[in-house]
């Protein structure tokens, strides 16, 4: 059982920064492996100790500057590396910065497919920075296999997967032939924190750096263009409820909440 | 500008069409087409009167993505639309991303605006844990899905033509479905919601929470913690990106340190009012009202405030 993992470098939302005006600079946030791809590598990984076969992860620069970022794009698939992914590929091209979720999928079945088949390809069912909740459904579309999202729960036999795919209101489980495209949820597993040893041992593993050149895709330009990206204006009051004593700030929320309507 | 509406469901289609609405009225009018999946076709004409020159009903007791988006793939090949505007559950992000992967459109997922004029638009999205605004420009024909519940359903007008189309078949079958467990209210619709997180020592300390909903006549809801890995509420109770999003009059987050999965799905509402004992926690970037405070000492004197407040 050969598994594909896709993972995202993803700017990491808990380290914002931000000029005066509030315009949001992206060149300085760090990027870190999005949260719910880590789920999709242990998952993988699972998969791998229980039917055998290697973890291939592969990943697509989508923010730039390049050359500052691919350092950090590798420190990503070396996390995969070191949880216990046996190989990775990075597809680094200034066409693909900044990215979009369909530059991006087509990118990586492009890379997919140069590299080779794949029983079942593993991804997070959305990334922490754009949330964007779609590549996997366009990785079906691009593969031409099918895709199912928002998986809490994967069994593989006899080349299907059992699938259980969490919904608003209920939880749906379905069967779906391999290879197939699947998205989970952070819900799925506890992802695997590695040791310092197979942090050490990620370093021996290959790293392999492609370009859309290697890979025979080119994308469409002004497909997405980013006009702005600023900091949320939060129109919220920010008072700091304060007194002497918790009776008198429990009366002042009171009557904050009186002013406002709200208690009547 | 030529727009589909994709519902995966027909109950969908009036707040599509509040969207379709705001969206005409600043590019001063729209053609507009939509596409339904419904058990009858009865069940949904009940819902394709507002206006579409055409609705698409595809007749199934229950589908999968693939079918809907191969459906509604010929029909974009048929209508050749500018936009394809879906909602954003999880079905609609899922079909929509499908749709857009197959015919090679951008796709904007859950935008929270859109500016238009001169035959271009313009999507706002939130991005960054919902902290940042993204405005994003297309290149049409591009697909979006909209907030679920944000737009309201214009008045409806005369039932326009409806053509029955067939779903092909499915690559997914089905297992089986196990409804979640339900708490008592919804929070999705209360207008005071009562938020619970960590910082709740143990199972037995949310009655506390529970008496301050239901004096102000809330629900209560929780991060994430709470409901996935304590399993103390259950999980239709859980506020955040993979839980509910809320729109309340109220929001009183208690315990809860304010990460940004967690706010961003609170964003919407009116007034948000922080209980922490951390005077350093995030959530008080977020809030209109902050009280420093262990939860403990100030809930009861909170409560016995509002029960004068009330009885009063």
């Amino acid at each position: 059982m050969n598994v594909a993992v896709f993972v995202k470098a993803s700017l990491d939302p808990n380290m914002l920064r931000v000029d005066s005006s509030g315009k949001i600079l992206v060149e300085d946030i760090p990027l870190a492996i999005s949260e719910y791809d880590r789920n999709a590598v242990e998952e993988a990984i699972r998969i791998k100790e229980k039917h055998g076969g290697k973890v291939v992860a592969f990943s697509v620069l989508t923010w730039g500057p390049l050359q500052k970022r691919v350092r950090e794009a590798e420190q990503v698939l070396r996390e995969a590396l070191a949880m216990g992914a046996d190989e990775a590929y990075l597809l680094v091209d200034e066409a693909l910065i900044p990215g979009n979720p369909y530059t991006t999928a087509e990118a990586l079945a492009a890379m997919v497919r140069k590299v080779g088949q794949f029983d079942l390809y593993l991804t997070g069912e959305g990334s922490m920075d754009t949330l964007s909740f779609q590549v996997a459904a366009r990785l079906g579309e691009a593969l031409g296999i099918p895709a199912v999202s928002y998986a809490r729960a994967i069994e593989v036999a006899d080349g299907k997967a059992r699938v259980t795919r969490d919904l608003e209101e209920h939880l749906e489980t379905v069967e779906v032939s391999l290879p197939a495209v699947i998205s989970v949820t952070g819900e799925i597993n506890k992802p695997r924190l590695p040791t310092l040893l197979q942090i050490r041992r990620a370093f021996a593993k290959p790293l392999n750096k492609l370009s859309l050149a290697d890979v025979g895709y080119t994308p469409p330009s002004g497909v997405v263009e980013i006009r702005d990206l600023k900091l949320l204006a939060v129109s919220r009051k920010n008072i700091m409820v304060e007194g002497s004593s918790l009776e008198e700030i429990a009366s002042k929320l009171v009557d904050l909440l009186v002013k406002e309507g709200i208690v009547k | 500008m030529k727009v589909l509406l994709v519902a995966e469901k027909p109950g969908l289609l009036p707040e599509l069409a509040g969207f379709l609405k705001d969206l005409g009225s600043k590019l001063g009018g729209v053609e507009a087409i939509a596409f339904t999946a419904a058990p009858s076709l009865d069940e949904a004409k009940k819902f394709t009167t507002y206006g579409f020159a055409k609705s698409y009903v595809a007749v199934a007791e229950q589908a999968f993505p693939d079918q809907l988006a191969k459906a509604v793939v010929e029909i974009i090949d048929k209508e050749g639309p500018d936009l394809v505007v879906g909602v954003a559950t999880k079905m609609g992000n899922e079909v929509v991303a499908r749709i857009a992967g197959a015919k090679g459109m951008p796709m904007f997922t859950e935008i929270v605006d859109v500016e238009a004029g001169d035959g271009a638009v313009l999507f706002h999205r939130a991005v960054l844990g919902g902290r940042a605004i993204s405005v994003l420009k297309p290149a049409l024909p591009a697909a979006a899905t909209i907030p679920a519940r944000k737009y309201e359903a214009p008045q409806p007008g005369e039932p326009g033509e409806v053509v029955e189309v067939k779903l092909p078949p499915s690559a997914l079958s089905l297992v089986k479905v196990e409804k979640k467990e339900k708490g008592g209210i919804n929070i999705e619709e209360a207008e005071i919601v009562v938020g619970v997180g960590r910082g709740f020592r143990k199972k037995e300390d949310l009655a506390m929470a529970e008496e301050l909903a239901n004096l102000l006549g809330g629900a209560v809801g929780c991060s994430r913690p709470i409901a996935a890995d304590y399993h103390w509420l259950p999980e239709d109770a859980w506020i955040g990106i993979s839980g509910k999003k809320i729109r309340p009059k109220l929001y009183i987050a208690i315990g809860i340190s304010g990460a940004p999965q967690h706010m961003s799905a609170v964003m919407d509402a009116k007034v948000i009012v922080a209980v922490n004992k951390d005077k350093n926690a995030p959530v008080f970037q977020y809030t209109d009202y902050g009280v420093v405070a262990d939860l403990y000492q100030f809930l009861p004197v909170f409560i016995q405030k509002l029960k004068e407040k009330l009885g009063g």
